[in-house]
């Protein structure tokens, strides 16, 4: 008896080696965004370091990636949040554009007749530009939830409106003036780096804990992943939608301030390339276009990639057009590799489902192990 | 036993097939003769439906042959399978949903002919000719995504037979059929047997399979365990051979005690199309049982108390307080739980993880304040459930799609029993379950019953109902029509007033 309880414990621990070992290969098939784009990362920076260390390891141009990732970050997260859900965004560069308008509109008005007051309701100007931005997300949850909608044509629609809007009201014209406490902020940094940096990573670590640490968030992650099973578990996905697409207005509106914070104008067609540029880096960042999967995490490092894509290319003396062609060079090479995988992974699971029933007795046991909830996180944060 | 003489058109010897690592058949031999029912038996995973993907050419054996007709075949592809006449008629029929009966039947067999155009208005006549030799009343004209379960099947099976089968597989046909419905398919199969079809028949419904086949094949864990002539078993013997272990079928019911203050109350739920005056209740640890043939209604009436469907008139309550018609949430806050009859599109998020299923439906009540979910709590109700529920999986981080039947249905009903339901609804919750966890799901009940749960079953599988129910209802054309108490539950006269 005592050698056989011996192997039991024995065998106990294997098992629960295993059972770690698989939890964790599970992890990073799930949090597959984040080691390809920190593989990415790295590679990209060192070879645009080794091809023209005298641009690009400049200081200032390593400050200025810093500061230009923000402005396109916060607006791959929210395209993230609609694409978790199985939907999309196409209006959010219109959003953020009509944002900035409206900033910029409201402070060059008071600035006429009172500059000393224009200042100080800085912070009053900026939230009601926020403001324009969630009531953006609003007409957009209101005409894919209520009224039923696609995303896509429900966006693409809004898209159309929302930029209208902001030529016919601009004249299209760019504006000039912004608060100047916003681009003081644009310009200081904490140890080196860039506030607009910190604020966009501050942004992420909340969207990710939303995604993944809130009853919300998880909602969202299933009514993306199977929205009848979703409503069959008693999801509304009425609040689920106006939630996600609520965040996405607001963080469009948030995108915009970082435009006149940046540089003090705005205009109806700043950032046009932006609209497919954060689709591409959502999906590269590991977002599942099909929805229930995301990371901010790889989000966060997808924009840096391509920031420092384009920013080499700068330092090599390549055009914007070639820059153009190595987004869609990466996102061809990101699917074909998920694609090889994708097939392995097929592969590993019929072989676990054999397994498992091939030996079920010996699998039962193995089932009574105190599981490994951290498997419960399937989407990453921070 | 002269038949018996007769050379068998498919034979397979030691088949052996390992995915990586794992032994998924193990030197498997088996033969079908013409005009005789083969059952292949087996739990879920024990290699039924590997065997069934070699033969037809799918998959590829790492040992053994295959011989049609005394002639080795050396690697087998599907298109070859085809040509030697091997037919899989598969769970979901693999129809085209908006193509007409008549289209489905013939485009296959046109296709493997390589014909380059198709004549829509050609196709009818090659259709009508086999549904008249079967004696079928089809409707070829009909889309086949607006026909029943059954008549999909008849199209699957007309069209196995237009590309002159000869060896046909049917994977689980009864599953999704109602009694009569079964009735009619086993008479199609012996109209097939007269035109020297060797039938494949793969099914866990023991007392189908033993009344049509004549001969059994039995797998379990990838290895032959049984084979031979289907008179010399039993369902008895037939499940400890599956399972390897005796399974107990007989009737096991909780006691009700005193009746009490009802737990649910239904009143005179009406919704015309669907069902009429519908009035009964249900005590605390009660398991009650509703039957009836498909489309009798059965299936709409819970959908209505879980607040799918909205009733247009009668009233719900649940320990006295009335639900909101056609509330889910309402429903699912009165303490209601629904494990869904398709439990792949309408129970589980198949590509997220087990731990995720499970917390799906109680996401509200593990979070801090509305707000912040408790890992804690949640790693507890999921462990808990994992280990309660036996759930079989490497861990609770593996996606449920990797699962099979029966411990998916486990992880529909965890997420249930992680909201702590007062009442808990399940329509079918068997199908497609392998016998030892089927007993193991009925065990989960009586438990979670004796804990004052009270349970709604809707099941087709009789014997199931009158091993488990303390009382059971029929329904017939929308109406209730029949209730047995727990001493006159008989199997017999359930299945008399069911077909009525």
């Amino acid at each position: 008896m005592p050698i056989r309880t011996h192997q039991s414990a024995a065998g106990q621990v294997n098992s629960r080696i295993d059972n770690t070992v698989r939890t964790w290969i599970s992890h990073i098939h799930v949090d597959r965004g984040i080691g390809r784009m920190l593989v990415l990362l790295v590679i990209a920076f060192a070879l645009f370091a080794v091809l023209n260390p005298r641009v690009f390891m400049n200081p200032l141009n390593l400050q200025n990636i810093m500061v230009s990732a923000p402005e396109v970050g916060i607006l791959a997260i929210a395209m993230t949040l609609a694409m978790l859900t199985g939907g999309i965004d196409l209006s959010l560069v219109s959003i953020a554009n009509l944002t900035a308008i409206t900033i910029s509109t409201m402070y060059t008005g008071l600035v006429g007749s009172d500059p000393a007051l224009a200042e100080s309701l800085g912070g009053v100007i900026v939230l009601v530009g926020i403001a324009v931005g969630v009531l953006a997300g609003l007409i957009n949850a209101f005409l894919i939830s209520t009224v039923g909608i696609t995303p896509i044509l429900a966006t693409l629609a809004t898209m159309q409106i929302f930029n209208g809007i902001a030529i016919v009201w601009t004249g299209g014209k760019t504006l000039y003036g912004a608060p100047q406490a916003l681009s003081a902020v644009g310009k200081s940094t904490v140890a080196g780096v860039p506030v607009l940096f910190l604020l966009f990573l501050v942004v992420a670590i909340v969207i990710g804990l939303l995604v993944n640490r809130t009853p919300f968030g998880r909602k969202t992650q299933l009514q993306g992943a199977n929205p009848t099973a979703a409503r069959f578990s008693g999801i509304r996905s009425a609040s689920v939608l106006y939630g996600t697409y609520l965040t996405t207005g607001l963080l469009g509106g948030l995108a915009g301030v970082l435009f006149v914070t940046r540089n003090p104008t705005a205009s109806a067609d700043y950032g046009t390339s932006y609209v497919l540029l954060v689709i591409v880096i959502a999906v590269l960042g590991g977002t599942n276009p099909m929805g229930g999967f995301a990371t901010v995490t790889g989000v966060v490092l997808a924009t840096l990639v391509l920031q420092v894509v384009q920013s080499g290319f700068n330092a090599i003396r390549l055009s914007s057009y070639e820059y153009s062609i190595a987004q869609g060079v990466i996102l061809i090479g990101v699917m074909v590799f998920d694609q090889l995988r994708f097939r392995r992974r097929t592969r590993y699971v019929a072989s676990t489902q054999t397994r498992n029933i091939a030996s079920m007795s010996n699998v039962g046991e193995d089932a009574d192990e105190t599981p490994d909830t951290a498997g419960a996180d399937s989407v990453e944060t921070k | 036993m002269a038949e018996r003489n007769e050379a068998p058109v498919l034979e397979v010897r030691g088949i052996v097939k390992v995915f990586g690592g794992v032994t998924a058949l193990d030197g498997v031999s088996m033969s079908l003769l013409p005009g005789r029912v083969h059952c292949l038996a087996g739990e879920n995973g024990s290699g039924k439906s590997t065997l069934i993907k070699i033969i037809s050419g799918v998959d590829t054996p790492d040992a053994g042959e295959i011989l049609i007709d005394g002639e080795a075949m050396s690697g087998m592809t599907p298109a070859r399978a085809l040509r030697a006449g091997i037919q899989v008629i598969y769970q979901d029929f693999s129809l085209f949903p908006n193509l007409t009966v008549a289209e489905n039947i013939v485009l296959p067999a046109a296709i493997a002919s390589r014909k380059k155009l198709f004549n829509r208005a050609r196709s009818r006549p090659g259709a009508q000719r086999i549904v008249d030799e079967l004696g079928l009343t089809l409707d070829l004209d009909a889309d086949v995504e607006k026909l029943s379960v059954a008549d999909r099947q008849l199209t699957a099976i007309c069209r196995a037979l237009v590309q002159d089968a000869r060896i046909l597989f049917m994977d689980e046909p009864t599953t999704a059929l109602t009694h009569s419905e079964v009735a009619r398919l086993f008479g199609l199969v012996r109209k097939l047997q007269e035109r020297g079809v060797a039938i494949v028949f793969v099914s866990h419904k023991l007392d189908e399979v033993l009344e049509v086949s004549h001969d059994i094949t039995v797998l379990r864990s990838g290895q032959l365990v049984a084979s031979g002539d289907a008179r010399e078993y039993s369902v008895q013997s037939l499940t400890v051979a599956m399972t390897g272990r005796d399974v107990d079928t007989t009737r096991l019911v909780n006691d009700l005690g005193k009746r009490g203050a009802p737990l649910l109350e239904v009143s005179r739920l009406d919704l015309p199309g669907a069902f009429t005056d519908i009035s009964f209740d249900l005590a605390p640890g009660e398991i009650l049982g509703i039957t009836g043939l498909l489309g009798s209604g059965r299936g709409e009436i819970v959908e209505a108390l879980f607040g799918l469907l909205k009733p247009e008139s009668g009233t719900v309550t649940v320990n006295g307080a009335a639900l909101r018609p056609g509330s889910i949430r309402s429903s699912i806050s009165a303490g209601i739980g629904y494990v869904p009859e398709d439990r792949l599109t309408q129970g589980l998020f198949l590509e997220k993880s087990i731990a995720d299923n499970i917390i799906a439906g109680s996401l509200d009540s593990h979070a801090r304040g509305k707000v912040v979910l408790s890992q804690k709590r949640i790693a507890e109700t999921i462990s808990t459930l994992f280990t309660r529920l036996r759930i079989k999986a490497p861990s609770v981080a593996a996606p449920v799609r990797s699962l099979s039947g029966g411990n998916a249905q486990r992880v529909v009903l965890a997420k249930w029993l992680a909201t702590k339901p007062k009442i808990l609804i399940l329509n079918g919750p068997t199908v497609g379950v392998d016998v030892g966890s089927k007993n193991e799901i009925l065990t989960i009940l009586r438990d979670a019953a004796r804990e004052g749960m009270g349970v709604i079953m809707i099941s087709d599988d009789v014997p199931e109902l009158v091993s488990i129910c303390n009382r059971v209802l029929i329904v017939r054309r929308g109406s209730l029509v029949a209730e047995f108490d727990s001493e006159q539950i008989e199997a017999q006269r359930i299945q008399e007033v069911m077909a009525a």
